[in-house]
């Protein structure tokens, strides 16, 4: 039934169309089916791209070189008669570890330089590898007789059409898994990734991996509809063609790339020579034309085709999309107070050992913890305890080094000292692990993927709970499909605690703001933690949604057993619902104790207030991290 | 073997001139510019027209420089200045998109045959310590050192080269103190636009040949140059363009050809981002 609904969806119903529109086109002209075959080849080469660029955000300009390993590889099995399966494997794993050291300096560095180390790649794949008579054969390349089920063109462009289905299925399954949600994150922002428990650099790695395959396919398939691998085929402009395709698509869009390349490879090849008795050759013109159009693309329509799509489509099929209006929050009745302390319950049953469950009574310990930035101190020598069950405030001005605090103990700050949680030192470990140990934190600039929909942040969230292995997942393999049902099953329980269901599908972008805290801590939440984290989550909110916050910090104790510690600047609020508070000044502790003794202490209102007599003391310049 | 660095040098100073310009267009509008090759491929074959029909070497070869600093100045007007404030992903995409545009245009107006246009400075020959330096090298690294040192002027010396540096450093700040932040812009994708002119009139005639698509290899070289000097240095950009022209030289004269050059510039963008993910002058972040 269920899946009989999912097949009514018209979207789906427009995708089969589409596809079987395609697959009627040999039939249609058969004259044709070599050239769309080809066609098809270099479309699932742009997809390779479209998953690396679109879902992890990491520019590849050599993807041609993946293409031309992997049909070199082909080449070289096929002429020594390895059957076509085996043949794809090969030429699919090699395409995915060239991706993959490819990749690897952008473990080092970031953004534009690693685009430029691919281009340097594809040149050199091009003019060095492809010329190595044991690889390539020479410039005259292998010749490849097609095997017996795929002799004919029209076998070959099914063949063509079934990988170039494979790729975009790779990209849906990257989509919907633990690994493109690392992707996004990771494209977003490393660090807010690895608190996730995200790791970056093979989260990174991964996404070469996989678009090298998707690649390496590609090259498999050309090698054997084109009955040849030629080194001429595989130089930097077919790199550089690709992205052209996959930018006028919609960067990131499945649809848009089908599309654009339906644009500007299809009709190109099928238009004839001659029009109107010009002489206008559209198929060697098209790379003008696709050239021409990825600047117009670029400059006026930042969604590319697939955007455009994505506009008609939900006009067409009366799709609302937009900002959510905000709503108030809604009374408790008895019935929902007995469902929220049972989410709160289902909540916390994670995979956690039972030697970080223990009821110790100090739970996150800092000592001595220090942090320099160059020249700056910016944390010094700081004490700090947070006990089980309690509500801990961290104040002080702007600069005394509150998030700098967060950030040393969530691996992002450079910090000496001993920070332990539950008895571990958390100082040694990669900021991934935290929320293993049962950390979680926000971010005072929103550390949620704006692009991304509420259940994805909520997912993503949960990274670490998801045990499958992000490669296998993929292929729903390793109890992948088990894992992310229950998965959205916990999302569906911390957004009911939180009183935003209905919320799933909208793009956190989209949120009004005070919405958009809610589901920061919503996710943090869904992680399962201990300890939670939250930099300032007043900052922005209206005096009655303050109100309302102290109160949620109040329910986060008492409905789901957490202990927090906050760092706030709203003093009512922070007065009102902590137990202890620590006040920084320049990176040191001024004053702890309990919140009457500290709110009034001469020290902290100074600090506050600004040294408005007594002596004037140069205050440090201190870092805002 | 010193001669072998002599000729490096020689080619590095064309990757240098490119690589100056692509760090002037990054420092100044934060975009990687991809088109640098092209643009400057574009001047040539505009000089190789005026050349072909009559007009003196040099000459043409002058007005085909100005006509890729027009270029640039056209292509930042129109088509980068528009993309302010979006990812810089999309700024490199852009100028892929115009280098892709100008290759495909110069084949349909010029076709893809190979043309040669001759040196503006003639053909002589001259031995120094076993190397056989052309009057192009010569020119070369005469016109990469003059324009470090006019750069160097420039910005130490002139009130408009402290505008380029104030607003490359902080455009809002600068706004604020009333530095023509547009205007450096355009002043750094034109100078880039002449940078890319000249390193193509000297780099056209040393490698013999003028066709579309072949400015990609020149790009990639002046690229690793910008990359390896730090992308925001502009001696940074000469010494790392001069360090790919040496090293490329010594290993084709020792191992050979047959694209062991590209092995070895990729090896070189490589190394320096692994050791010194900053390249060797680059400022951090």
């Amino acid at each position: 039934m269920k899946a009989l609904s999912r097949l009514a969806d018209p979207r789906r119903l427009f995708c089969l169309a589409g596809l079987l529109i395609v697959a009627c086109l040999p039939l249609a002209l058969p004259a044709k089916a070599f050239t769309l075959a080809v066609v098809l080849v270099k479309t699932t080469g742009a997809m390779s791209l479209n998953t690396l660029v679109g879902q992890a955000g990491q520019m590849s300009l050599g993807q041609g070189a993946f293409i031309g390993v992997g049909a070199f590889v082909a080449g070289n099995l096929a002429v020594r008669h390895v059957p076509l399966p085996l043949v794809v494997l090969a030429a699919t794993a090699a395409g995915g570890v060239t991706a993959a050291i490819t990749g690897l300096p952008s473990l080092r560095i970031r953004g534009l330089q690693v685009a430029v180390t691919t281009l340097a790649f594809g040149v050199m794949a091009e003019k060095f590898l492809f010329g190595q008579q044991w690889f390539s054969g020479g410039t005259a390349g292998l010749m490849i007789d097609r095997p017996v089920p795929f002799q004919s063109d029209r076998a070959v462009f099914y063949l063509a059409l079934a990988a170039l289905a494979a790729s975009f299925w790779a990209d849906v399954r990257v989509r919907g898994t633990k690994a493109g949600r690392a992707f996004a994150a990771v494209r977003d922002g490393e660090e807010r990734a690895a608190s996730f428990g995200v790791e970056p650099g093979s989260s990174k790695l991964l996404a070469y991996t996989i678009s090298g395959m998707v690649a390496g396919l590609a090259g498999a398939m050309f090698a054997y509809v084109v009955g040849a691998a030629t080194p001429s085929s595989f130089d930097i402009f077919l790199s550089l063609n690709l992205v052209v395709i996959v930018v006028v698509g919609g960067v990131g869009s499945r649809l848009g790339v089908l599309v654009s390349a339906a644009l500007l490879l299809a009709l190109p090849a099928l238009m004839p020579k001659v029009i109107f008795g010009a002489n206008i050759d559209p198929g060697r013109r098209a790379p003008l034309f696709a050239a021409v159009l990825l600047v117009i693309v670029v400059r006026f329509m930042p969604g590319g085709l697939g955007g455009l799509v994505r506009r008609v489509g939900d006009k067409l099929f009366g799709v609302q999309r937009g900002r959510k209006e905000e709503e108030g929050v809604p009374v408790s009745s008895a019935e929902q107070v007995a469902q929220r302390a049972h989410d709160a319950a289902f909540l916390r049953r994670v995979p956690r050992p039972l030697s970080l469950r223990m009821p110790t009574r100090c739970m996150l310990e800092g000592h001595g913890v220090s942090v320099r930035f160059g020249g700056v101190q910016a944390l010094e020598g700081v004490n700090l305890e947070v006990r089980r069950g309690e509500i801990v405030g961290l104040i002080g001005a702007n600069g005394a080094g509150k998030t700098t605090f967060f950030n040393a103990v969530g691996g992002f700050a450079p910090a000496t000292g001993s920070v332990k949680f539950l008895g571990r030192e958390l100082l040694t470990e990669p900021g991934s692990a935290r929320p293993r140990y049962g950390l979680a934190r926000t971010w005072q600039q929103m550390g949620l993927v704006r692009a991304e929909t509420v259940r994805d942040n909520l997912l993503l969230a949960q990274h670490w709970i998801a045990g499958y292995s992000a490669g296998l997942g993929i292929l729903g393999f390793d109890g992948a499909v088990r894992t992310e049902a229950e998965l959205r099953r916990r999302s569906q329980a911390a957004l009911a605690i939180f009183d935003l269901e209905g919320l799933e599908d909208h793009h956190v972008g989209d949120l009004p703001y005070g919405l958009m805290r809610r589901v920061e801590i919503a996710a943090a939440v869904a992680a399962g933690p201990e300890l939670l984290m939250l930099d300032e989550a007043s900052a922005g909110l209206a005096p009655e949604e303050a109100r309302q916050l102290g109160d949620q910090f109040l329910a986060l104790r008492s409905e789901l057993d957490l202990t927090l510690i906050v760092i706030e600047h709203h003093v009512p609020l922070i007065a009102r619902v902590t137990d202890y508070i620590y006040c920084l000044e320049s990176g040191r502790l001024i004053c702890e104790g309990h919140p009457s003794d500290v709110t009034s202490d001469p020290k902290v209102v100074e600090s506050f207030m600004g040294r408005s007599h007594s002596a004037r003391r140069p205050r440090a310049e201190a870092v805002k991290a | 073997m010193l001669g072998y660095i002599l000729v490096g040098l020689a080619s590095g100073a064309a990757y240098a001139l490119m690589g100056v310009g692509i760090v002037l267009v990054y420092k100044g509008s934060k975009v990687l510019s991809l088109a640098q090759g092209e643009i400057g491929a574009f001047g040539v074959f505009v000089a190789w027209t005026i050349h072909d029909h009559g007009v003196a070497g040099p000459l043409a070869a002058l007005l085909g420089v100005v006509v890729a600093g027009l270029l640039a100045l056209v292509i930042e007007r129109y088509a980068i200045r528009p993309l302010e404030g979006r990812p810089q992903l999309v700024g490199a995409v852009m100028t892929l998109g115009i280098a892709l545009v100008l290759t495909y245009t110069e084949g349909e107006l010029w076709g893809f045959n190979i043309k040669s246009f001759p040196s503006s400075v003639g053909t002589k020959t001259f031995s120094i310590a076993g190397g056989v330096l052309s009057a192009n090298n010569i020119a070369a690294l005469v016109l990469a050192g003059i324009t470090a040192a006019g750069l160097y002027y420039f910005f130490a010396r002139t009130r408009f080269g402290l505008a380029v540096k104030g607003a490359t450093a902080d455009p809002n700040v600068a706004r604020l103190l009333g530095v023509p932040v547009a205007r450096v812009y355009q002043f750094s994708w034109g100078l880039g636009g002449v940078l890319s002119g000249l390193a193509a009139v000297i780099l056209v005639p040393q490698f013999g040949a003028l066709v579309p698509f072949h400015q990609t290899l020149f790009l990639i070289r002046a690229l690793a140059g910008a990359i390896i000097g730090g992308l925001t240095s502009v001696h940074g950009a000469i010494v790392g363009g001069l360090l790919v022209g040496v090293v490329e030289s010594l290993a084709r004269g020792y191992i050979g050809t047959g694209g062991v050059t590209d092995v070895v510039v990729f090896g070189l963008i490589l190394a320096t981002l692994i050791v010194r993910p900053r390249g060797l002058f680059g400022e951090s972040a």
